[in-house]
């Protein structure tokens, strides 16, 4: 187990720049999650971190050493793929004993090892079979007992969750949590999905155009995103947006209501607001609306709405629509007039030019 | 759905042409084989010979020195296969894997040799071989067949390796391969199906060639391969069309066994990529 280090590594393709001064401190056996969506530059910076791709200026360490140079195989870390990439040829012992044996360990030791960490992942009875006939998830704990049998400084993990059905992932996502508690492997994860960077990662750093966004812990991520991207990436349905309406007298409002604590001026802000945020009935902030469609999921209601009329537009009507998630309220129907409400000091703030968080 | 009857019976129609245009040269080489010379030329002509002569097969056996010819002829198709594959094996892959500057022009310049003659070589490559002294030897046709097979094999090898998620290899370097380690523990074991097509193409290639071994060959009757011997049994004014189909029969012979044993590879091999 090691600490990571990446020091302002960048990567382009002629004049296409995918990654841009990256840095990141990872400390030893911390969960990191590289989110963002395709094309962010994430993939490209775990290939660096594993060695598959050369940087094109920039430093990465694994623990002490300098590995910016070394070959994938002399950096001490696992590697799991989206599609798993197990040896189609070797049986499931085979595939998981193969870095062993590139090692040179002695045939005992990769027997008791394997054994051990197929044990661990429960698929001790499927040691004897190809890959073929393994359904996907256990291919998939296959993939992680073969990063885990060799005792890696580092796991890397590149979307290993998105060839799996929804359910699976959901009871995988638990299993590698689990096994980073169990043995506190400083691992870096790469997803699209906010929902599995939120639940699994000690800290996400969010990516756009092979950029960082923001790093952060989950629970700061989604109370504090840095900017509109961050705000609108993170959290399921994402972050209403609406061009704040100023009074004559310069005085912010969101829906008819006055926000507290607004910065005076004549700068165009963005207000944001989170759709768990708004709540059935009345409250601190009330305005009325006309569901356009409503997705119930049970537990709760998903409500689309376009913002009321006293909102400026902001031209296209998509960027008028909003949504509320609504929790254990009564139904609520299509075209039916409804009261929701909102906390003003809930409300966050953006700058519409530059897109930074303003706080308030 | 059910399959109207119609459109049916025309794909079984037509499959049953196709086959027969294909069957039909092979058939007629049996007969012509088992025939009396006086029964080849008559009209109408028998569609199989009244009394078959099975013994035209024992007979050239033992008249022409036709194993001597075979061994040639494999000695031939397997050097020239494994000088083939060993170099179409790494050119293949690094034109799959490698982003190389101007590795599509040398693709596709490769995919140009292949539409080249066979025959436009035989005068440099004549040339070259009397310069180093190698007319008449086997490794003359062995060189010859490779320069026809290598764009071929590296052709079909490259479109093979296309179909072999890059993330095997990737995986097989983070567990300590090289690159030249991924390719031969993981990538060429995973791509038996394509080495086999591949490899029995390059071999039926070199086993049909006639143009090369004749220009080389014929001074060195002791390496004559199956082909070039064959052609000498037709005599100026004379020829025996039943011994010449007998032996072309034995000639055929091993290269539709092999297809036969490696049948189960060749379809996959064939096929690889089509679906994913």
């Amino acid at each position: 187990m090691a600490s990571i280090a990446i020091e302002r590594v960048s990567k382009s393709y002629g004049a296409t720049h995918v990654l841009k001064e990256f840095s990141l401190d990872v400390a030893d056996g911390e969960f990191i999650v590289l989110v963002g969506p395709s094309g962010c530059g994430k993939s490209t910076m775990l290939k660096i971190l594993a060695g598959l791709e050369a940087a094109s200026s920039g430093v990465v360490r694994i623990g002490e050493r300098d590995v910016t140079d070394l070959a994938p195989g002399d950096r001490d870390i696992a590697m799991v793929f989206q599609n798993y990439a197990l040896y189609p040829h070797l049986t499931v012992a085979q595939n998981m004993g193969f870095g062993l044996k590139m090692r040179g360990a002695p045939r005992e030791e990769i027997a008791r090892r394997v054994a051990a960490a197929a044990q661990s992942l429960g698929v001790e009875h499927l040691l004897d079979r190809r890959p073929r006939a393994l359904s996907g998830g256990q291919r998939q704990r296959v993939a992680l007992g073969r990063a885990i049998v060799r005792e890696p400084q580092a796991f890397l993990m590149d979307e290993p969750l998105s060839n799996l059905d929804a359910k699976l992932r959901v009871h995988m996502r638990a299993e590698i949590g689990a096994l980073h508690q169990r043995l506190r492997v400083t691992t870096i994860y790469v997803t699209h999905d906010q929902t599995e960077a939120m639940t699994m990662a000690n800290r996400i750093v969010i990516m756009k155009d092979g950029e960082i966004q923001q790093i952060a812990d989950p629970t700061t991520m989604f109370a504090q995103p840095a900017n509109l991207f961050v705000a609108g990436f993170i959290g399921s349905p994402g972050m209403n947006f609406a061009p704040l309406a100023r009074d004559a007298q310069g005085r912010a409002a969101l829906f008819g209501a006055a926000l507290p604590d607004v910065p005076q001026g004549e700068r165009a802000l963005v207000a944001g607001l989170r759709p768990e945020h708004i709540r059935p009935g009345e409250g601190a902030a009330t305005f009325t609306v006309s569901p356009t469609l409503v997705e119930g999921l049970g537990s709760e209601q998903y409500v689309y709405f376009d913002a009321p009329d006293e909102t400026p537009r902001a031209g296209a009507s998509e960027s008028r629509r909003m949504v509320a998630r609504l929790i254990d309220a009564p139904p609520v129907r299509v075209g039916e007039p409804v009261r929701l409400s909102f906390d003003p000091a809930r409300v966050h703030l953006f700058d519409a030019a530059s897109g930074a968080a303003i706080a308030r | 759905m059910r399959q109207r009857p119609l459109p049916r019976l025309a794909l079984y129609l037509s499959a049953v042409a196709t086959c027969a245009i294909l069957v039909f040269p092979i058939y007629w080489l049996v007969v012509t084989a088992l025939s009396q010379p006086d029964q080849l030329r008559q009209l109408p002509p028998s569609f199989w010979p009244s009394q078959p002569n099975w013994g035209v097969f024992g007979r050239v056996l033992g008249e022409r020195p036709i194993g001597l010819w075979l061994i040639n002829s494999t000695l031939a198709a397997l050097g020239a296969v494994a000088i083939s594959m060993a170099v179409s094996i790494l050119a293949g892959y690094a034109l799959s894997r490698f982003r190389v500057k101007g590795g599509q022009s040398l693709g596709l310049f490769i995919l140009t040799a292949k539409m080249l003659p066979a025959t436009l070589l035989v005068i440099p490559l004549f040339g070259i071989f009397r310069a180093t002294g190698l007319i008449g030897s086997l490794w003359s046709i062995i060189l010859a067949h490779a320069t026809l097979i290598v764009p071929f094999t590296t052709w079909m090898l490259k479109g093979y390796f296309d179909t072999i998620p890059q993330e095997l290899e990737q995986a097989a370097m983070v567990d300590g391969c090289s690159p030249l380690g991924a390719l031969f523990r993981v990538i060429l074991p995973v791509s038996t199906p394509g080495l086999a097509a591949t490899a029995l193409y390059g071999f039926v290639l070199s086993w049909s060639d006639y143009a090369y071994a004749r220009t080389f060959l014929t001074n060195a009757q002791g390496n004559w391969t199956a082909n070039l011997g064959i052609t000498t049994m037709k005599g100026e004014y004379v020829s025996n069309w039943a011994d010449i189909s007998a032996a072309s029969i034995l000639v055929a012979l091993p290269v539709l066994a092999i297809y036969l044993f490696l049948e189960r590879y060749l379809v996959g091999g064939l096929t690889a990529g089509s679906d994913k």
